[in-house]
Protein backbone atom coordinates (compact mmCIF):
# COMPACT_ATOMS: atom_id res chain seq x y z
CA UNK A 1 0.00 0.00 0.00
CA UNK A 2 3.12 2.28 0.65
CA UNK A 3 4.49 1.89 -2.70
CA UNK A 4 0.91 2.81 -3.98
CA UNK A 5 0.74 5.71 -2.03
CA UNK A 6 4.12 7.05 -3.01
CA UNK A 7 2.85 6.74 -6.73
CA UNK A 8 0.01 8.48 -5.98
CA UNK A 9 1.85 10.98 -4.51
CA UNK A 10 4.73 10.91 -7.25
CA UNK A 11 2.18 10.85 -10.28
CA UNK A 12 0.40 14.25 -8.36
CA UNK A 13 3.92 15.90 -7.71
CA UNK A 14 4.48 15.29 -11.25
CA UNK A 15 1.08 16.28 -12.52
CA UNK A 16 1.30 19.89 -10.67
CA UNK A 17 4.74 20.43 -11.96
CA UNK A 18 4.36 19.86 -15.30
CA UNK A 19 -0.24 20.64 -15.54
CA UNK A 20 0.69 22.77 -18.58
CA UNK A 21 1.39 19.78 -20.57
CA UNK A 22 -0.40 17.40 -19.32
CA UNK A 23 -3.58 19.42 -19.45
CA UNK A 24 -3.84 19.84 -22.92
CA UNK A 25 -2.35 16.35 -24.07
CA UNK A 26 -5.09 14.57 -21.65
CA UNK A 27 -7.58 16.98 -24.09
CA UNK A 28 -6.04 15.94 -27.09
CA UNK A 29 -5.91 11.81 -25.98
CA UNK A 30 -9.45 12.60 -25.40
CA UNK A 31 -10.57 14.36 -28.05
CA UNK A 32 -8.86 12.13 -30.35
CA UNK A 33 -10.19 8.70 -28.87
CA UNK A 34 -13.79 10.34 -29.48
CA UNK A 35 -13.56 11.55 -33.29
CA UNK A 36 -11.57 8.44 -33.93
CA UNK A 37 -14.14 6.33 -32.30
CA UNK A 38 -17.53 8.78 -34.05
CA UNK A 39 -15.51 8.00 -37.72
CA UNK A 40 -15.31 4.02 -37.23
CA UNK A 41 -19.10 3.81 -36.02
CA UNK A 42 -20.49 6.32 -38.39
CA UNK A 43 -17.92 7.23 -40.38
CA UNK A 44 -20.00 8.12 -43.72
CA UNK A 45 -18.74 11.29 -44.68
CA UNK A 46 -15.37 10.16 -46.63
CA UNK A 47 -13.38 13.70 -46.15
CA UNK A 48 -13.51 13.51 -42.22
CA UNK A 49 -12.65 9.89 -41.78
CA UNK A 50 -8.98 11.30 -42.77
CA UNK A 51 -6.27 10.75 -39.75
CA UNK A 52 -4.62 13.83 -40.74
CA UNK A 53 -8.15 15.70 -39.84
CA UNK A 54 -9.09 14.08 -37.10
CA UNK A 55 -5.49 15.09 -35.54
CA UNK A 56 -5.64 18.59 -36.64
CA UNK A 57 -9.20 19.00 -34.93
CA UNK A 58 -7.89 16.76 -31.38
CA UNK A 59 -4.80 19.43 -31.67
CA UNK A 60 -6.83 22.47 -32.39
CA UNK A 61 -9.38 20.50 -28.90
CA UNK A 62 -6.04 20.66 -26.81
CA UNK A 63 -5.70 24.43 -26.69
CA UNK A 64 -9.44 25.07 -26.44
CA UNK A 65 -11.49 24.97 -23.56
CA UNK A 66 -12.70 20.93 -22.45
CA UNK A 67 -16.07 22.20 -23.70
CA UNK A 68 -14.80 22.53 -28.02
CA UNK A 69 -14.53 18.68 -27.53
CA UNK A 70 -18.07 17.96 -27.23
CA UNK A 71 -18.88 20.87 -29.83
CA UNK A 72 -16.54 19.05 -32.20
CA UNK A 73 -18.35 15.39 -31.41
CA UNK A 74 -21.66 16.79 -32.05
CA UNK A 75 -20.16 18.44 -35.62
CA UNK A 76 -18.96 15.50 -36.50
CA UNK A 77 -21.63 12.84 -35.74
CA UNK A 78 -24.23 15.57 -37.89
CA UNK A 79 -21.91 15.77 -40.74
CA UNK A 80 -21.51 11.73 -40.57
CA UNK A 81 -25.17 11.56 -40.52
CA UNK A 82 -25.71 14.35 -42.78
CA UNK A 83 -23.87 12.36 -45.67
CA UNK A 84 -25.49 9.30 -44.87
CA UNK A 85 -29.44 10.65 -44.55
CA UNK A 86 -30.55 14.01 -43.96
CA UNK A 87 -33.51 12.85 -42.30
CA UNK A 88 -31.26 11.46 -39.87
CA UNK A 89 -29.12 14.38 -39.49
CA UNK A 90 -31.89 16.39 -38.40
CA UNK A 91 -33.47 14.43 -36.12
CA UNK A 92 -30.14 14.00 -34.24
CA UNK A 93 -28.83 17.56 -34.59
CA UNK A 94 -32.41 18.72 -33.30
CA UNK A 95 -31.79 16.25 -30.50
CA UNK A 96 -28.49 17.57 -29.91
CA UNK A 97 -29.77 21.27 -30.28
CA UNK A 98 -32.70 20.44 -27.16
CA UNK A 99 -29.56 18.85 -24.97
CA UNK A 100 -27.69 21.75 -25.37
CA UNK A 101 -30.25 24.94 -25.06
CA UNK A 102 -32.44 23.55 -22.87
CA UNK A 103 -29.87 21.38 -20.19
CA UNK A 104 -26.25 22.25 -21.51
CA UNK A 105 -26.34 25.96 -21.06
CA UNK A 106 -26.52 25.52 -17.07
CA UNK A 107 -23.92 23.58 -16.23
CA UNK A 108 -20.97 23.84 -18.18
CA UNK A 109 -18.53 21.38 -15.45
CA UNK A 110 -20.64 18.44 -16.19
CA UNK A 111 -20.73 18.37 -20.12
CA UNK A 112 -17.67 16.18 -20.47
CA UNK A 113 -19.67 13.24 -19.16
CA UNK A 114 -22.00 13.42 -22.41
CA UNK A 115 -18.47 12.84 -23.89
CA UNK A 116 -17.36 10.39 -21.93
CA UNK A 117 -20.62 8.26 -21.26
CA UNK A 118 -20.75 7.22 -25.03
CA UNK A 119 -16.73 6.63 -24.80
CA UNK A 120 -17.47 4.32 -21.77
CA UNK A 121 -21.10 2.73 -23.39
CA UNK A 122 -18.72 1.26 -26.53
CA UNK A 123 -16.21 -0.21 -24.02
CA UNK A 124 -18.88 -2.00 -22.07
CA UNK A 125 -18.84 -0.18 -18.90
CA UNK A 126 -21.09 2.52 -18.74
CA UNK A 127 -21.60 2.32 -15.11
CA UNK A 128 -18.37 4.37 -14.15
CA UNK A 129 -19.72 7.16 -14.93
CA UNK A 130 -22.84 7.38 -12.51
CA UNK A 131 -21.19 6.28 -9.72
CA UNK A 132 -18.14 8.30 -9.60
CA UNK A 133 -20.50 11.53 -10.67
CA UNK A 134 -22.42 10.25 -7.26
CA UNK A 135 -19.15 10.48 -5.94
CA UNK A 136 -17.74 13.79 -7.09
CA UNK A 137 -20.58 15.61 -8.58
CA UNK A 138 -23.58 16.52 -6.90
CA UNK A 139 -27.79 15.72 -7.28
CA UNK A 140 -27.69 17.50 -10.57
CA UNK A 141 -25.29 15.14 -12.22
CA UNK A 142 -28.13 12.56 -12.70
CA UNK A 143 -29.70 15.08 -15.47
CA UNK A 144 -25.70 15.84 -17.17
CA UNK A 145 -25.77 11.09 -17.35
CA UNK A 146 -29.43 11.34 -18.98
CA UNK A 147 -28.31 13.71 -21.59
CA UNK A 148 -25.14 11.42 -21.57
CA UNK A 149 -27.23 8.42 -22.32
CA UNK A 150 -29.69 9.95 -24.60
CA UNK A 151 -26.83 11.07 -27.23
CA UNK A 152 -25.45 7.88 -27.24
CA UNK A 153 -28.74 5.84 -28.16
CA UNK A 154 -29.35 8.36 -30.51
CA UNK A 155 -26.04 7.44 -32.27
CA UNK A 156 -26.69 3.59 -31.09
CA UNK A 157 -29.83 3.72 -33.00
CA UNK A 158 -29.30 4.69 -36.05
CA UNK A 159 -25.99 2.47 -36.59
CA UNK A 160 -28.30 0.11 -35.71
CA UNK A 161 -30.94 0.51 -38.13
CA UNK A 162 -27.98 1.44 -40.71
CA UNK A 163 -29.65 -1.00 -43.17
CA UNK A 164 -33.07 -0.26 -42.87
CA UNK A 165 -32.78 3.00 -43.07
CA UNK A 166 -30.79 2.93 -45.73
CA UNK A 167 -33.14 0.51 -47.90
CA UNK A 168 -35.98 3.40 -47.51
CA UNK A 169 -36.30 4.89 -50.74
CA UNK A 170 -35.07 8.46 -51.18
CA UNK A 171 -38.41 10.12 -51.47
CA UNK A 172 -39.64 8.47 -48.63
CA UNK A 173 -38.71 11.35 -46.45
CA UNK A 174 -41.77 11.67 -44.27
CA UNK A 175 -41.76 7.61 -43.96
CA UNK A 176 -37.90 7.88 -42.98
CA UNK A 177 -38.62 10.76 -40.26
CA UNK A 178 -41.21 8.78 -38.74
CA UNK A 179 -38.90 5.65 -38.53
CA UNK A 180 -36.39 7.77 -36.73
CA UNK A 181 -38.55 9.51 -34.66
CA UNK A 182 -40.75 6.75 -33.35
CA UNK A 183 -37.37 4.81 -32.77
CA UNK A 184 -36.09 7.23 -30.40
CA UNK A 185 -38.76 7.96 -28.72
CA UNK A 186 -39.95 4.06 -28.17
CA UNK A 187 -36.76 3.49 -27.28
CA UNK A 188 -37.10 1.19 -23.80
CA UNK A 189 -34.01 0.44 -22.92
CA UNK A 190 -32.91 3.94 -23.08
CA UNK A 191 -35.36 5.05 -20.34
CA UNK A 192 -34.08 1.79 -18.62
CA UNK A 193 -30.92 3.05 -18.40
CA UNK A 194 -31.73 6.84 -17.85
CA UNK A 195 -33.53 5.98 -14.98
CA UNK A 196 -30.95 3.59 -13.43
CA UNK A 197 -27.99 5.50 -14.34
CA UNK A 198 -30.38 8.70 -12.59
CA UNK A 199 -31.12 6.77 -9.31
CA UNK A 200 -27.35 5.44 -9.26
CA UNK A 201 -26.24 9.04 -9.10
CA UNK A 202 -28.68 10.38 -6.57
CA UNK A 203 -27.58 7.35 -4.32
CA UNK A 204 -24.46 6.96 -4.19
CA UNK A 205 -24.41 11.51 -3.58
CA UNK A 206 -26.79 10.28 -0.96
CA UNK A 207 -24.79 8.00 0.83
CA UNK A 208 -21.31 9.32 0.35
CA UNK A 209 -22.34 12.29 2.18
CA UNK A 210 -23.27 10.79 5.13
CA UNK A 211 -20.44 11.16 8.31
CA UNK A 212 -20.48 7.14 8.65
CA UNK A 213 -16.98 5.36 8.80
CA UNK A 214 -16.20 3.95 5.01
CA UNK A 215 -18.92 6.33 3.27
CA UNK A 216 -17.71 6.29 0.01
CA UNK A 217 -17.32 2.53 0.00
CA UNK A 218 -20.59 2.34 1.42
CA UNK A 219 -21.97 4.24 -1.55
CA UNK A 220 -19.94 2.49 -4.50
CA UNK A 221 -21.16 -0.84 -3.42
CA UNK A 222 -24.99 0.70 -3.19
CA UNK A 223 -24.50 2.44 -6.19
CA UNK A 224 -23.42 -0.50 -8.09
CA UNK A 225 -25.87 -2.72 -6.18
CA UNK A 226 -28.77 -0.51 -6.96
CA UNK A 227 -27.83 -0.04 -10.80
CA UNK A 228 -27.95 -3.77 -11.35
CA UNK A 229 -31.04 -3.90 -9.63
CA UNK A 230 -32.60 -1.20 -11.89
CA UNK A 231 -31.61 -2.61 -14.65
CA UNK A 232 -32.90 -5.93 -14.24
CA UNK A 233 -36.37 -4.80 -12.71
CA UNK A 234 -36.43 -2.60 -16.04
CA UNK A 235 -35.36 -5.47 -18.07
CA UNK A 236 -38.59 -7.62 -16.38
CA UNK A 237 -41.31 -5.20 -16.67
CA UNK A 238 -40.25 -3.03 -20.24
CA UNK A 239 -38.26 -6.48 -22.09
CA UNK A 240 -35.47 -4.53 -22.67
CA UNK A 241 -33.33 -7.87 -23.49
CA UNK A 242 -30.23 -7.00 -21.73
CA UNK A 243 -27.41 -9.36 -21.06
CA UNK A 244 -27.33 -9.90 -17.49
CA UNK A 245 -23.93 -10.97 -17.94
CA UNK A 246 -22.75 -8.01 -19.62
CA UNK A 247 -24.49 -5.63 -17.02
CA UNK A 248 -23.10 -7.56 -14.22
CA UNK A 249 -19.50 -7.98 -15.34
CA UNK A 250 -19.32 -4.47 -16.76
CA UNK A 251 -20.51 -3.33 -13.28
CA UNK A 252 -18.15 -4.61 -11.32
CA UNK A 253 -15.00 -3.61 -13.89
CA UNK A 254 -16.43 -0.57 -13.63
CA UNK A 255 -16.66 -0.65 -9.67
CA UNK A 256 -12.56 -1.34 -9.78
CA UNK A 257 -12.25 1.49 -11.59
CA UNK A 258 -14.21 3.77 -9.81
CA UNK A 259 -11.75 2.56 -6.72
CA UNK A 260 -8.83 4.17 -8.31
CA UNK A 261 -10.41 6.90 -8.36
CA UNK A 262 -11.69 6.98 -4.61
CA UNK A 263 -7.94 6.39 -4.10
CA UNK A 264 -7.13 9.47 -5.93
CA UNK A 265 -10.01 11.57 -4.34
CA UNK A 266 -10.71 10.78 -0.91
CA UNK A 267 -8.80 8.40 0.59
CA UNK A 268 -8.45 8.32 3.87
CA UNK A 269 -7.66 6.57 7.28
CA UNK A 270 -10.80 5.91 9.44
CA UNK A 271 -8.93 4.34 12.06
CA UNK A 272 -7.56 8.04 13.30
CA UNK A 273 -10.92 9.97 13.06
CA UNK A 274 -10.66 12.24 15.75
CA UNK A 275 -14.41 13.68 16.84
CA UNK A 276 -14.11 17.26 18.97
CA UNK A 277 -16.29 19.53 20.11
CA UNK A 278 -15.78 23.08 20.82
CA UNK A 279 -18.24 26.31 20.82
CA UNK A 280 -17.66 30.00 20.01
CA UNK A 281 -20.24 33.02 20.74
CA UNK A 282 -22.98 31.67 17.92
CA UNK A 283 -22.46 27.96 17.81
CA UNK A 284 -21.72 24.27 19.02
CA UNK A 285 -19.33 22.76 17.01
CA UNK A 286 -19.43 18.88 16.50
CA UNK A 287 -16.55 18.17 14.61
CA UNK A 288 -15.26 15.04 12.93
CA UNK A 289 -12.42 15.04 11.27
CA UNK A 290 -10.64 12.23 9.27
CA UNK A 291 -7.31 12.05 8.52
CA UNK A 292 -6.21 11.67 4.67
CA UNK A 293 -3.46 9.04 4.34
CA UNK A 294 -0.73 10.34 3.03
CA UNK A 295 2.98 9.36 3.21
CA UNK A 296 6.18 11.47 2.67
CA UNK A 297 8.81 10.55 -0.13
CA UNK A 298 11.54 8.97 1.53
CA UNK A 299 14.46 11.41 0.53
CA UNK A 300 17.59 10.47 -1.29
CA UNK A 301 20.46 11.31 0.78
CA UNK A 302 23.73 11.71 -1.02
CA UNK A 303 26.82 10.83 0.69
CA UNK A 304 30.08 12.22 -0.40
CA UNK A 305 32.91 9.56 -0.24
CA UNK A 306 35.58 11.03 -1.65
CA UNK A 307 36.74 14.09 0.50
CA UNK A 308 36.70 17.57 -1.78
CA UNK A 309 40.08 18.12 -2.48
CA UNK A 310 41.04 21.51 -1.71
CA UNK B 1 11.73 42.53 2.76
CA UNK B 2 9.42 40.03 1.66
CA UNK B 3 6.67 39.30 3.71
CA UNK B 4 5.48 35.86 3.46
CA UNK B 5 1.57 36.38 4.96
CA UNK B 6 1.11 38.71 2.19
CA UNK B 7 2.72 36.31 -0.43
CA UNK B 8 0.52 33.57 0.36
CA UNK B 9 -2.50 35.41 0.57
CA UNK B 10 -1.26 37.42 -3.13
CA UNK B 11 -1.08 34.24 -4.41
CA UNK B 12 -4.39 32.60 -2.97
CA UNK B 13 -6.23 35.72 -4.64
CA UNK B 14 -4.42 35.23 -7.90
CA UNK B 15 -5.27 32.08 -8.43
CA UNK B 16 -8.93 32.43 -7.06
CA UNK B 17 -8.92 35.81 -10.24
CA UNK B 18 -7.45 33.12 -12.50
CA UNK B 19 -10.16 30.23 -12.16
CA UNK B 20 -13.27 29.88 -10.13
CA UNK B 21 -13.10 33.94 -9.47
CA UNK B 22 -13.43 34.74 -13.04
CA UNK B 23 -16.70 33.74 -13.49
CA UNK B 24 -17.65 35.60 -10.23
CA UNK B 25 -16.13 39.04 -10.50
CA UNK B 26 -17.96 38.75 -13.74
CA UNK B 27 -21.46 38.11 -12.23
CA UNK B 28 -20.81 40.74 -9.45
CA UNK B 29 -20.18 43.23 -11.90
CA UNK B 30 -23.78 43.18 -11.90
CA UNK B 31 -26.32 44.18 -10.00
CA UNK B 32 -28.56 41.14 -9.17
CA UNK B 33 -31.92 41.74 -10.84
CA UNK B 34 -30.03 43.21 -14.08
CA UNK B 35 -27.83 39.68 -13.56
CA UNK B 36 -31.15 37.33 -13.13
CA UNK B 37 -33.16 39.55 -15.29
CA UNK B 38 -30.50 38.64 -18.40
CA UNK B 39 -29.80 35.25 -17.82
CA UNK B 40 -33.78 34.89 -17.38
CA UNK B 41 -34.05 36.36 -20.75
CA UNK B 42 -31.36 34.17 -22.17
CA UNK B 43 -33.22 31.28 -20.88
CA UNK B 44 -36.41 32.27 -22.94
CA UNK B 45 -34.96 32.74 -25.30
CA UNK B 46 -33.40 29.16 -25.73
CA UNK B 47 -36.41 28.06 -24.92
CA UNK B 48 -38.21 29.45 -27.33
CA UNK B 49 -35.97 28.33 -30.00
CA UNK B 50 -36.18 24.74 -28.21
CA UNK B 51 -39.96 24.87 -28.53
CA UNK B 52 -39.51 25.70 -32.26
CA UNK B 53 -37.43 22.81 -33.16
CA UNK B 54 -39.54 20.60 -31.19
CA UNK B 55 -42.72 22.05 -32.92
CA UNK B 56 -41.08 21.14 -36.60
CA UNK B 57 -40.33 17.54 -35.65
CA UNK B 58 -44.07 16.88 -34.66
CA UNK B 59 -45.49 18.72 -37.62
CA UNK B 60 -42.61 16.95 -39.92
CA UNK B 61 -43.24 13.62 -37.94
CA UNK B 62 -46.74 13.19 -39.55
CA UNK B 63 -46.35 15.88 -42.58
CA UNK B 64 -48.86 13.76 -44.99
CA UNK B 65 -51.61 13.53 -42.10
CA UNK B 66 -51.32 17.47 -40.94
CA UNK B 67 -51.50 18.52 -44.76
CA UNK B 68 -54.17 16.41 -45.18
CA UNK B 69 -55.90 17.70 -42.11
CA UNK B 70 -55.20 21.46 -41.95
CA UNK B 71 -57.52 22.38 -44.19
CA UNK B 72 -60.63 20.29 -41.87
CA UNK B 73 -59.37 21.51 -38.31
CA UNK B 74 -60.09 24.29 -36.53
CA UNK B 75 -57.09 26.50 -36.72
CA UNK B 76 -57.94 28.78 -33.51
CA UNK B 77 -58.25 26.35 -31.60
CA UNK B 78 -54.46 24.73 -32.87
CA UNK B 79 -53.25 28.10 -32.38
CA UNK B 80 -54.19 28.86 -29.13
CA UNK B 81 -53.55 24.92 -28.06
CA UNK B 82 -50.01 25.60 -29.34
CA UNK B 83 -49.57 28.84 -27.87
CA UNK B 84 -50.56 27.10 -24.70
CA UNK B 85 -48.13 24.44 -24.62
CA UNK B 86 -45.34 27.40 -25.49
CA UNK B 87 -46.41 29.33 -22.83
CA UNK B 88 -46.19 26.49 -20.23
CA UNK B 89 -42.73 25.10 -21.75
CA UNK B 90 -41.27 28.39 -21.20
CA UNK B 91 -42.63 29.52 -18.37
CA UNK B 92 -41.51 26.42 -16.17
CA UNK B 93 -38.01 26.92 -17.63
CA UNK B 94 -38.22 30.61 -16.87
CA UNK B 95 -39.29 29.57 -13.49
CA UNK B 96 -35.91 27.05 -12.98
CA UNK B 97 -33.66 29.14 -14.46
CA UNK B 98 -34.49 32.24 -12.41
CA UNK B 99 -34.14 29.44 -9.67
CA UNK B 100 -30.67 28.31 -10.86
CA UNK B 101 -29.37 31.97 -11.26
CA UNK B 102 -30.52 33.22 -8.48
CA UNK B 103 -28.67 30.68 -6.33
CA UNK B 104 -25.78 30.89 -8.46
CA UNK B 105 -25.79 34.94 -8.17
CA UNK B 106 -25.88 34.54 -4.23
CA UNK B 107 -22.97 32.42 -3.72
CA UNK B 108 -21.28 34.40 -6.11
CA UNK B 109 -21.78 37.02 -3.79
CA UNK B 110 -20.68 35.51 -1.09
CA UNK B 111 -17.20 34.44 -2.35
CA UNK B 112 -16.99 37.94 -3.61
CA UNK B 113 -17.13 38.69 -0.54
CA UNK B 114 -14.02 37.23 1.07
CA UNK B 115 -12.11 37.78 -2.11
CA UNK B 116 -13.03 41.83 -0.96
CA UNK B 117 -12.17 40.51 2.27
CA UNK B 118 -8.84 39.76 1.65
CA UNK B 119 -8.51 42.45 -0.71
CA UNK B 120 -8.82 44.81 2.44
CA UNK B 121 -6.78 42.77 4.39
CA UNK B 122 -3.80 43.00 1.72
CA UNK B 123 -4.37 46.74 1.79
CA UNK B 124 -3.89 47.08 5.66
CA UNK B 125 -0.54 44.43 5.14
CA UNK B 126 0.39 47.32 2.59
CA UNK B 127 -0.31 50.11 4.92
CA UNK B 128 1.43 48.89 8.16
CA UNK B 129 4.44 47.88 5.78
CA UNK B 130 4.83 51.07 4.58
CA UNK B 131 6.61 52.92 6.73
CA UNK B 132 9.47 50.56 6.79
CA UNK B 133 10.10 49.85 3.17
CA UNK B 134 10.26 53.68 2.80
CA UNK B 135 13.15 53.83 5.19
Amino acid sequence: MTTLLLIKQMLLTIYGKYEVYITPLLKFVLAFITLFLLNSRLGYMEALNRMTLVLIVALMCSFMPINFIVVMGALFSILHLYSFSMECAAVIGAGFLLLFLLYLRFSPKDTLVVVLLPICFLMRIPYVIPISMGLIGGPASAVSVACGVIVYYLLHYVTKNETVIASMAEEETAAKFKFIIDGLLKNKEMVVVIAAFAITVIIVYLLRRLSVDYAWTIAMIAGAVVNIMVLLVGDLIFDTNQSLLSIILGTIVSFLIVLVLQFFVFYVDYSRTEKVQFEDDEYYYYVKAVPKVTVTRPEKKVKQINSKRR
Amino acid sequence: MLNEERVVLMTKMASYEANEGRKNLDIGSYFRNDYIGWQVLKSIISATIAFVVVFAMYIFYDFEIFMTDIYKMDLLEFAKNVLFWYLATVGIYAVIAYAVYTVRYSRAKKSLRTYYMNLHRLAAMYKKSSPDSRQ
